[in-house]
């Protein structure tokens, strides 16, 4: 049938992945690459007096790492518990082995045991703020170690469970083995960690751990990228752990305790979270400490299990007091120029579909206070409504429910006619949408990946396995979503701006550039809250031809604004709120020719 | 019945501990927004001073120290504890409160947690540490034990948790109706409004997280000659105390030491209670009451442990 096209398909793309991986080839690619062949190396040609097992362990405990530093550089989650998703991998392969399975499988399946278990812990606390996270992973990580002491079956009492060692894929399962084995993986791990960071579920993520309201209202699916990151990373750490435990032979249920969870924090806090390399690169300096607790206890003939501990608070109490953010981030921010992306060929953003947001008799009560009361409005594409009145007179109040996110007490909101009740990410696809009335950017993200945080909304193959395998209908959106981002910069003058890091540009273009991020989800109609705040006039001026455009465009916009004048250049309706209720409604000339809204709220300033 | 009673004194006292460190907690949170991962280990260290101070690293038997030197290692041992939990919060807390990093104060007392533990550990290397009872309570009854009925339960016991009660009450005297408990509210409820009208933040918190460590273990070297005890003992009340604490949610000091008599009296009964043939033991007791509060903290969490997205 469609066999053979769909082969030529695959052929073709694949020629285009190598192509753009052959231009992607740099220095620091070979570099990457030249580090890694020397590393692997090193058995062959290392003194007998080293031992290859120390750094086998060191291997699978940086792959844990970089797992870690995922859920936390990425996903902004502090978990302190990836020392017993270790454990679980540990503990489950250790079985799986006495019971004759392979010993991949075995680590395969203790690394999916891990990933249930980070399942479990992340469904209750991916919705968490970052100091509950702690608290919860801390209590999880005791509760291992407590349900370990309680069923003395699972490590096998005293003497600890102990693991055969087995062949693995029909080679002898020696130090160099493993060594070889652990070395792949963390480079297998650094990869798929850049390659998701740099995705736009990595660009997501990262928004939503930066700012979560602001993330929520461009439509990112908050709970479910965490849950993802979460599991991700405590499988990762179940498979370092399921490989681990072969090299030692025995599972040790006190291998698997706080200061587990506490080393590879350390290991991702002293190498850098927010890098690929930084969690390895902490781990060996953590490795590096431990040998140097060894000497210590040498000279002291003390055991060095007490020094490492000590050394290791020293050590990050000593990085963390320079404020540092690792030694990772602090290397690459001397050696690397400001490198500029490549960015797609113009594209425009799609033309928006009609439609009709109407508010009938809203009601909201705040306790005793009535906030809003009786207000009822249209807007209608290609029409400028603004929302004026004086400080508390609702209008953010309003704008919340006609956002939908704040529920009314009383009437309703109809889009196209259908009431509105849906999820926050079902209402931005439904192209309604909201900036809020800080400059809620997210900081540490360039513009551009600010404006990919509203662009993959409709991705459909955007997910973190779809990113990781790069097939290449991810790769086709993926590119699509990105000069959809850069067409949205460009529709509010920001496309020269793209590669800045957001909280490095002015306040009037972080203002801008979250209505970017809000036009690349191509909204249909646009909520914006105090856009022209603290704007000066040419600022204004420029704000005022943005909204004309978006208008031109054929967006039905709605403004709460407090700016007469802008309200005056770009309304096509005014409504103007006097302590949650409607004063008048009109253009802003039969506005402000209302002799209420003169006396009321107006007074001497004429609009 | 009288076996019941025997749980609930057992219970209780450990568990007006538990409460006193999740006060400690509590406080913690409400003034700063972060948990002190070292409250443990810092009480571990005051435990541990004043066993140093009273008897050396060698073992202690319950004659050889005399009552007036103990009474001195208590002072050292709670002091050391003050200037521990304080210090802590100078150098490991509020560094990184101020530059708004989580993963600093996380990283920062957690180190310190560790290296109070390996301290510890590397002076204290045995197992268990017998702490010798300043009130010979051995005098009492039989060696110590008084029966009621058929129930015979430890005399100190009762004291530990009456002791604890009173600690308890002067914690919270001391936030409602001193000046600088007033001080301590006005931080919790909004710490730059404090700032604004004069009150010294950064000294009265620093007290506080002092005062945390210095309370929790006054409390636990009371009941430290109940049971021999090691560098994990500290470590282990930070991690129940802070299990009470989540419980209500770290709620006001009654509530916290409600919370903890009542983690400790689950960890008695089910150490000791078998329902029908229901039987669970005392390996079970450690791991099914944080299970729980787990368990509760993933069904119905505190609204205030949400991230707010509206």
């Amino acid at each position: 049938m469609s066999v053979a096209p769909a082969f030529a398909r695959t052929g073709a793309a694949l020629r285009e992945a190598g192509r753009n991986a052959l231009l992607a080839w740099g220095p620091g690619a070979w570099l990457a690459l030249a580090a890694f062949a020397l590393a692997a190396l090193v058995p062959f040609v290392l003194p007998a007096s080293v031992r290859l097992d120390g750094l086998a362990q060191t291997g699978y405990l940086a792959l844990a790492a970089v797992g870690l530093g995922f859920a936390v550089g990425v996903g902004g989650m502090p978990s302190v518990a990836q020392g017993a998703f270790v454990g679980v991998g540990a503990v489950g392969a250790g079985h799986l082995i006495g019971w004759g399975v392979p010993p991949l499988l075995a680590a395969l399946v203790g690394a999916l045991a891990a990933g249930c278990g980070g399942v479990l812990v992340g469904a209750a606390v991916v919705r968490f703020r970052p100091v509950f996270v702690v608290a919860a992973t801390w209590l999880a990580t005791w509760l291992f170690a407590f349900t370990l002491e309680a069923l003395p079956s699972l490590t096998g009492g005293a003497r600890g469970l102990t693991v055969a060692p087995e062949k693995i894929a029909g080679l002898e399962p020696s130090a160099t083995l493993h060594y070889e084995l652990a070395l792949g993986l963390v480079a297998v791990s650094l990869l798929a960690y850049r390659a998701l960071a740099r995705s736009s579920f990595g660009v997501r993520l990262r928004a939503a751990g930066q700012r979560p309201a602001a993330a929520v209202a461009l439509g990112v699916d908050r709970p479910r990228l965490r849950l993802a990151a979460f599991a991700g990373a405590a499988a990762v750490a179940g498979l370092a752990g399921g490989l681990a435990v072969q090299l030692d032979g025995v599972v040790d249920p006190e291998a698997y305790d706080a200061f587990l969870s506490f080393t590879l924090l350390v290991a991702v806090l002293i190498g850098g979270a927010a890098t690929a390399l930084g969690p390895a690169v902490g781990v060996l300096a953590v490795g590096a400490l431990s040998l140097v607790a060894d000497a210590l206890a040498r000279l002291t003939g003390a055991e060095s299990a007490r020094f490492g501990p000590m050394l290791a608070a020293l050590l990050v109490l000593s990085v963390l007091a320079t404020g540092s953010d690792g030694i990772v981030p602090a290397v690459s921010r001397r050696i690397r120029r400001a490198g500029r992306q490549e960015h797609e060929p113009g594209v425009e953003l799609r033309r928006p579909d009609e439609a009709t947001l109407t508010a009938d008799g809203l009601q909201k009560r705040f306790g005793e206070l009535v906030a809003v009361r009786d207000v009822g409005l249209e807007l209608r594409s290609s029409r400028v409504a603004a929302l004026i009145g004086p400080n508390g007179s609702g209008k953010t109040t309003v704008l919340r429910l006609l956002a939908g996110t704040l529920p009314p007490d009383d009437g309703g909101v109809a889009l196209d006619g259908r009431p509105l009740t849906h999820t926050a990410d079902e209402r931005v696809e439904l192209g309604l949408v909201r900036t809020l009335q800080s400059n809620a950017v997210f900081g540490e993200l360039t513009a551009l990946e600010n404006a990919l945080v509203g662009a993959s909304l409709r991705r459909r193959y955007g997910g973190a396995l779809r990113a990781l395998l790069a097939t290449p209908k991810a790769r086709a959106e993926a590119r699509e979503a990105r000069a959809r981002a850069q067409a949205a910069l460009a529709a509010v003058g920001l496309q020269k701006r793209a590669d800045v890091v957001a909280q490095e540009l002015t306040g009037s273009e972080q203002r801008l550039l979250m209505i970017a991020s809000a036009l690349a989800t191509e909204p249909r109609i646009l909520l914006l809250d105090e856009p022209s705040a603290g704007a000066s006039s040419a600022e204004l001026q420029r704000l005022a031809e943005i909204l004309g455009g978006l208008r031109a465009e054929g967006l039905a916009v709605l403004a709460v604004e407090h700016n007469l004048r802008l309200v005056r250049k770009i309304a096509d309706e005014v409504v103007v709120l006097h302590a949650g209720t409607m004063l008048a409604s009109g253009t802003p000339e039969e506005v402000a020719g209302d002799p209420a809204v003169r006396a009321a709220y107006l007074g001497r300033q004429s609009l | 019945m009288q076996f019941l009673l025997q749980v609930v004194v057992s219970g209780l006292a450990a568990g007006f501990v538990y409460g006193l460190v999740a006060i400690g907690h509590s406080l913690v949170f409400r003034l700063t927004g972060t948990v002190y991962l070292a409250l443990g280990d810092v009480i571990g260290l005051g435990i541990f001073t004043t066993l140093l101070v009273a008897a050396g690293t060698g073992p202690v038997t319950q004659t050889s120290v005399a009552t007036g030197r103990f009474l001195g290692a208590l002072t050292v041992g709670v002091l050391v504890c003050v200037v521990a939990g304080a210090g802590g919060y100078l150098f490991a807390v509020q560094p990184f409160l101020q530059r708004g990093s989580t993963l600093g104060w996380v990283g920062g007392t957690l180190a310190l947690a560790f290296a109070i533990h390996a301290a510890i550990e590397s002076f204290f290397p045995r197992s268990g540490y017998v702490f010798r009872d300043p009130i010979p309570f051995r005098r009492i009854g039989e060696a110590g034990f008084v029966a009621v009925g058929d129930a015979s339960f430890q005399v100190r016991t009762i004291y530990v948790g009456a002791v604890a009660l009173a600690l308890a009450a002067l914690s919270a005297w001391a936030i409602n109706r001193t000046r600088s408990g007033r001080g301590l509210r006005a931080i919790a409820s909004d710490r730059e409004g404090a700032l604004v009208v004069g009150v010294p933040v950064e000294r009265l918190v620093a007290l506080a997280f002092g005062l945390a460590g210095g309370v929790g273990a006054l409390a636990a070297i009371t009941a430290a000659p109940s049971a021999p005890v090691s560098a994990d003992t500290g470590t282990l009340l930070g991690v129940k105390g802070l299990a009470a604490a989540l419980l209500v949610r770290f709620g006001p000091a009654w509530l916290a030491l409600a919370a903890g008599a009542a983690y400790g009296l689950l960890e008695a009964a089910i150490a000791n209670v078998s329902l029908g043939d229901l039987e669970l033991g005392p390996e079970y007791s450690a791991a099914i009451p944080l299970g729980l509060v787990l368990l509760l903290l993933a069904v119905r969490p505190p609204r205030e442990a949400f991230e707010e997205v509206e």
